[in-house]
C-alpha cells in the first residue's frame, strides 16, 4: 500500500473535498464521483437514482421498493444464488433498496476489500442494467414480504406511526401508509410485468450518481465505470413532483394491542421543511436543542432524565426532497403515557414561545460541527456524504462550507425558522400499546 | 496477524516507533502486537492499550471494566447496568446543576458516545475530534471513582431503566434469548439477562448499587483504551495525569467462581404472546471464548447463517418456511452458546422450523462442509476485520469484546485462528456440540387477542 495524499488530506482538512474528489459526468448523465484513501484495504460504494415510490401509482406505492429489491433476484447472465455466491464468497456486501423515509432516492450501498473493487462494480453494473425479474423469485419474495408485513404489525412503534400518517395524510400521498391489509392485497396482486413495467419507466443513468472511496486507483475506477455505464439509456429526467401540501390534522388515536410491556407514542404535523430549504440548518439546530438526544437535549433532559417516563424521546423533521413530518417519538410505560405527553407538550410549547439559549445554540453549532468531522472518519460515511452532497444538488464543495454554514446560523434565525414550522398546539398524537380502557 | 492484513498503524509511522523512548516512569511497557502497544500504570494497575490510526482526525478513548451481569445474583440482578446508568448523573468535575453534565459536554464537542453493559464487562466510549481527547479522558477518569451515585438520580433512572426492560419484552427476538439463557443456564450467572428481572430493577437499592461501585470500579479492575489520531507521548501524559493519582483497590477484584454443570438432557420452553408471527429458536451448550474450538465455531456460525448462499437461509428463507435466519455463535468468557433464531413465516407449523434446523446440524456433524464452504466463511470473517478498521469505534468496540471474553491478543490473533480452521474442524465441532442432550429448544407462539 502507498501514501494517500487525496484521500487522506482531504479527511485530514488539509485539501478540500472540493479538489480531492475526482469525478466525471457521462453522456448519459450519470455522476461519478472517486475519493482515494490507502490507508485500509476496503473500498465503499455509495449511490442513488431518482426510483423511490414517489415514481409508483399512488395505490400501488410499494412496487418501487420491490423493484429496487428484485434486481439482485436474476439478470441476463447469473441467478441470485449466484451473483450472491460471487458477493458472499469475497465477503462484499451490496444492497439496492428504496429508503424507508425518502419516497424521492433508491439507495445503493456497497463494500469490498479493495482487491475485490472490479467484481463488485461487475454486480453493481449487471443488476442496474440486465435484471430479468424471475418470476419464481418474486412468487417467493411476496410470500416473505407478507410475513414480514405481519411482524411489523407485532411493533408498536411501527403501529404508532403507521396510524399517525394516514391521520396526517391524505390516501395516495407518498407519506401515507395504508392499512397492512390494503398493503398485503397489493404484494399478493404483483406480477413481473409489472416490476418490469416500473424498472423500464424509471431506471437510467441520468439521475444515477455513484460514489467510490477507499484504497482504489480513480482513474481505473472512473474509467471502469464508464466502460459499464457509459451505453446504458438515460432514462426520466430528474423531475421530483411535489405533492399538494397538507394542512395539520390536530387530535389523537389510540392503537390497542394486547400484551405490550411498552407503548410507543408519536406527536407528528407536517414540518413543510425540505432539504433544500435555505432554513435547513437553522431547523435542523433548533430542532437539536429540543429533541435530538435522550440525553442532552430538552423534550430528553426533562421527559427522561428529570421525570423518568421515557427510555427515548426523540424529536426531528423528516426532510428530503420533499417536506415530510415533524414528528416527536417516545416509549412509555402504558399508564405514564398521559404524564409523558403533558411534559413533551409543555416543553415543545416553551421552547416555541421563548427560543433558544445562546449556549444551547453555541453548543449546537459545535456538536454539529465535530459529530461533521466524527462521521467522515470512515470510508462509507464519506461515500454517504459526498452522494448527499450531490443528491440534493448542493456539489461537492458543501463538505468544505459545511462548518462555516453551521457556524452562521444565528439565534433570530433559528428561533423564527423553527416557530414557523411547529406549532404546539397542532399535533396528530397517536399512541400504540396496551392501555386500560 | 498475517502480514497481508496486517494492521497498518498510519503513515507518519511507517518507520517504526522506538518501544519505549521517553517514557514515564509512570509506565511500564508491556508489549506490542499488531500495533497494539500496551501499557501498565505502575502505582494502579490500569492497563493502557494504544493503538494509532491516523488516517482521519476522529480517535476514540474507551474504558473497559470487567463487571458484568455475570458478577450479579439475584436480587441485585441489572445493577450492573443501571449503575452505568447512572455513571451519566455527575461527578464533582462533570456536574449538570453547573451546565457541565458528562453528555451535555460530550454532545457540545459532536462526540458519539455511549456506555454499554454486558454479559462479562461494561465498557464507556467516545469518538470525538482528536483536538479533544483530553476531554473524553478527564470524564473517564473522573467517574471512576468519582460518581455521586444520589438515591435522587436512581429513583427517575430506575424507571427510565425499566422502560427500556419493557421495550425489550415487546421484541420477540429479546424475549426468546433472555428465556433462553435463562433456560439453559440455571447455576451459572449466565442465567438472568444483563437488564436484569423486573422486581430487581425496581427494588435495588442506592446503597447496593454503591457497594457494587466500590467492589468493581477501580484502575486495577480496568483497561483504557486510545484508537485513532494522537502522538503517543501526548496520550499517556494525559492518562498520568488524570488516572495516574487513583488508587487500587484496597481489596482483591472478587471472582465469579459458580459454573454450569453439563446438561443432561433437552429442554423446552414455550412463550405465548398476543402476535401475528412465531418465532423459534436452538440453542446448543458450546465452550468458553478463549477455548480453542471458539475460531470453528465461529466459521460454523457463517457456513450456517452468513448470507443468502448460506445453509440455514437456503434451508429455511429459500423454501419459504421462515422469513429470515439469524445464527450466534456466542462468544462470552464462560462457556455461552450457538443459537439459531427464525422468525417462522405465518402459515408454517412452527415444528417444521425447528426440525428443519436440527436436521441441517446434524447433516454438518454427519457429513462435515465443503472446502468452499469453508473458504467462504473464513474470509467472511476476515473481511469483518478488515472493514472494522475503517472507523476507530468499530475497533473500540471489537476490543472491547476480546478483553471482556479473554484479552487482547486474542483479538490481534483471531483473523490467524480462524484463517486455520479446516473441514475437519468443523465437522468435528459440530459433531461435539450440536448433540441433544445440550439442546434448548424455544418457541414464542402467537395466541388469539383477548376479546373485546
Amino acid at each position: 500500500m502507498t501514501a494517500s495524499p487525496a484521500g487522506a488530506a482531504a479527511r485530514r482538512g488539509k485539501v478540500p473535498f472540493e479538489q480531492a474528489v475526482r469525478r466525471r459526468t457521462l453522456a448519459s448523465g450519470a455522476r461519478l464521483f472517486v475519493l482515494e484513501n490507502h490507508f485500509n484495504p476496503t473500498v465503499a460504494v455509495s449511490g442513488s437514482l431518482n426510483a423511490g415510490p414517489l415514481y409508483a401509482p399512488p395505490d400501488r406505492r410499494l412496487v418501487a421498493g420491490v423493484t429496487a429489491g428484485e434486481l439482485a433476484k436474476g439478470t441476463t447472465r447469473r441467478t441470485k444464488l449466484e451473483i450472491a455466491e460471487e458477493l458472499e464468497s469475497r465477503g462484499a456486501s451490496f444492497s439496492i433498496a428504496a429508503g424507508s423515509s425518502d419516497p424521492v432516492g433508491v439507495d445503493v450501498a456497497a463494500a469490498a476489500l479493495s482487491r475485490d473493487v472490479e467484481v463488485l462494480l461487475d454486480v453493481l453494473a449487471e443488476v442496474l442494467r440486465e435484471p430479468v425479474f424471475p418470476r419464481d423469485e418474486l412468487e417467493k419474495e411476496q410470500m416473505r414480504l407478507v410475513g414480514v408485513l405481519r411482524e411489523q404489525q407485532d411493533q408498536t412503534s411501527v403501529r404508532a406511526f403507521e396510524a399517525a400518517s394516514r391521520r396526517l395524510y391524505p390516501p395516495g400521498h407518498p407519506f401515507h401508509r395504508r392499512r397492512a391489509e390494503e398493503r398485503i392485497a397489493v404484494i399478493e396482486s404483483l406480477d413481473r410485468e409489472e416490476l418490469r413495467r416500473f424498472y423500464e419507466e424509471r431506471y437510467g443513468a441520468s439521475t444515477l450518481i455513484l460514489v467510490v472511496v477507499g484504497d482504489v486507483d480513480s482513474d481505473r475506477i472512473l474509467d471502469g465505470l464508464e466502460r459499464r455505464l457509459g451505453s446504458w439509456k438515460s432514462g426520466p429526467p430528474a423531475d421530483v413532483p411535489k405533492p399538494a401540501p397538507v394542512a395539520p390534522a390536530p387530535g389523537s388515536e389510540t392503537v390497542a394491542m394486547p400484551d405490550k410491556a411498552s407503548a410507543d407514542v408519536v406527536l407528528a404535523q407536517p414540518g413543510d421543511l425540505d432539504r433544500l430549504d435555505p432554513e435547513y440548518l437553522a431547523c435542523v439546530l433548533a430542532n437539536s436543542a429540543l429533541g435530538q438526544s435522550s440525553l442532552t437535549s430538552r423534550l430528553g433532559v426533562r421527559v427522561r432524565d428529570t421525570e423518568g417516563l421515557t427510555y427515548g424521546i426523540h424529536s426531528g423533521f423528516a426532510a428530503t426532497h420533499l417536506a415530510g413530518p415533524f414528528a416527536v417519538s417516545l416509549t412509555v410505560k402504558p399508564e405514564s403515557r398521559d404524564a409523558a405527553v403533558g411534559a413533551t407538550l409543555e416543553e415543545i410549547r416553551r421552547f416555541v414561545r421563548e427560543g433558544m439559549t445562546v449556549k444551547e445554540l453555541a453548543d449546537e453549532q459545535s456538536s454539529h460541527i465535530g459529530r461533521y468531522k466524527v462521521d467522515l472518519g470512515s470510508n462509507g460515511g464519506i461515500a454517504h456524504a459526498i452522494d448527499a452532497a450531490v443528491y440534493y444538488g448542493f456539489g461537492i464543495s458543501y463538505l468544505d462550507e459545511f462548518p462555516a454554514l453551521v457556524a452562521g446560523v444565528t439565534k433570530e434565525e433559528a428561533d423564527a425558522a423553527f416557530a414557523r414550522r411547529v406549532d404546539p398546539e397542532k399535533f396528530t398524537i397517536v399512541s400504540a400499546g396496551t392501555f386500560q380502557q | 496477524m498475517g502480514t497481508d492484513h496486517g494492521l497498518q498503524i498510519g503513515i507518519a509511522d511507517r518507520n517504526g516507533s522506538p518501544v519505549n523512548r521517553g517514557l514515564s516512569p509512570e509506565f511500564e511497557f508491556v508489549k506490542e502486537q499488531a500495533g497494539i502497544r500496551e501499557f501498565r500504570v505502575r502505582s494502579n494497575g490500569l492497563r493502557v492499550l494504544l493503538l494509532r490510526n491516523t488516517v482521519a482526525p476522529v480517535a476514540t478513548f474507551c474504558v473497559v471494566y470487567h463487571v458484568g451481569s455475570r458478577n450479579e445474583a439475584v436480587g441485585h440482578t441489572g445493577a450492573t447496568h443501571l449503575l452505568e446508568h447512572l455513571m451519566f448523573k455527575g461527578t464533582p468535575d462533570f456536574d449538570r446543576e453547573n451546565g457541565t453534565a458528562v453528555a451535555a459536554v460530550l454532545e457540545a464537542l459532536g462526540a458519539r458516545f455511549n456506555a454499554t453493559t454486558w454479559f462479562d464487562r461494561t465498557n464507556y466510549y467516545e469518538t470525538i475530534p482528536s483536538d479533544r481527547i483530553e476531554t473524553a479522558i478527564r470524564i473517564e477518569a473522573s467517574r471512576m471513582r468519582g460518581a455521586y451515585l444520589r438515591d435522587s438520580d436512581r429513583v427517575p433512572e430506575m424507571t427510565v431503566v425499566r422502560n427500556e426492560y419493557e421495550r425489550g419484552e415487546n421484541s420477540p427476538f429479546q424475549v426468546l434469548y433472555k428465556e433462553t439463557f435463562a433456560t439453559a443456564f440455571r447455576e451459572h450467572p449466565y442465567h438472568h439477562p444483563t437488564i436484569g428481572w423486573r422486581a430487581d430493577i425496581e427494588g435495588v437499592t442506592t446503597a447496593r448499587l454503591k457497594e457494587f461501585y466500590d467492589v468493581f470500579y477501580h484502575p486495577n479492575n480496568a483497561t483504557a483504551m486510545l484508537i485513532g489520531d494522537f502522538e503517543e507521548a501526548d496520550a499517556l501524559a494525559m492518562i498520568e495525569r488524570d488516572f495516574g493519582r487513583i488508587p487500587p483497590s484496597q481489596r482483591p477484584i472478587p471472582e465469579v467462581y459458580t459454573f454450569e454443570p453439563p446438561q443432561q438432557g433437552e429442554r423446552r420452553f414455550t412463550v405465548r404472546r398476543t402476535a401475528q408471527v412465531a418465532w423459534t429458536a436452538l440453542s446448543w451448550r458450546t465452550v468458553a471464548a478463549r477455548h480453542p474450538d471458539t475460531p470453528a465455531l465461529a466459521v460454523l456460525g457463517n457456513v450456517l447463517g452468513g448470507g443468502l448462499t448460506a445453509r440455514l437461509h437456503l434451508a429455511l428463507v429459500e423454501t419459504s418456511l421462515a422469513l429470515s435466519v439469524t445464527v450466534v455463535p456466542w462468544q462470552l468468557r464462560d462457556p455461552a452458546l450457538f443459537s439459531v433464531f427464525a422468525p417462522v413465516r405465518p402459515g408454517v407449523e412452527p415444528g417444521i422450523v425447528e426440525k428443519t434446523i436440527r436436521a441441517e446440524a446434524a447433516r454438518v456433524a454427519a457429513e462435515g462442509v465443503t472446502e468452499a464452504e469453508a473458504r467462504k466463511a473464513r474470509t467472511q470473517i476476515e473481511a469483518e476485520v478488515i472493514f472494522e478498521r475503517d472507523s476507530t469505534d468499530q475497533v473500540a468496540a471489537s476490543l472491547s469484546e476480546a478483553i471482556a471474553v479473554a484479552d487482547w491478543e486474542w483479538y490481534a490473533d483471531y483473523p490467524d485462528l480462524v484463517r486455520r480452521v479446516t473441514t475437519d474442524d468443523l465437522r468435528r465441532v459440530a459433531a461435539t456440540y450440536f448433540v441433544d442432550d445440550g439442546l434448548t429448544c424455544g418457541l414464542y407462539l402467537p395466541k388469539e387477542p383477548p376479546a373485546a
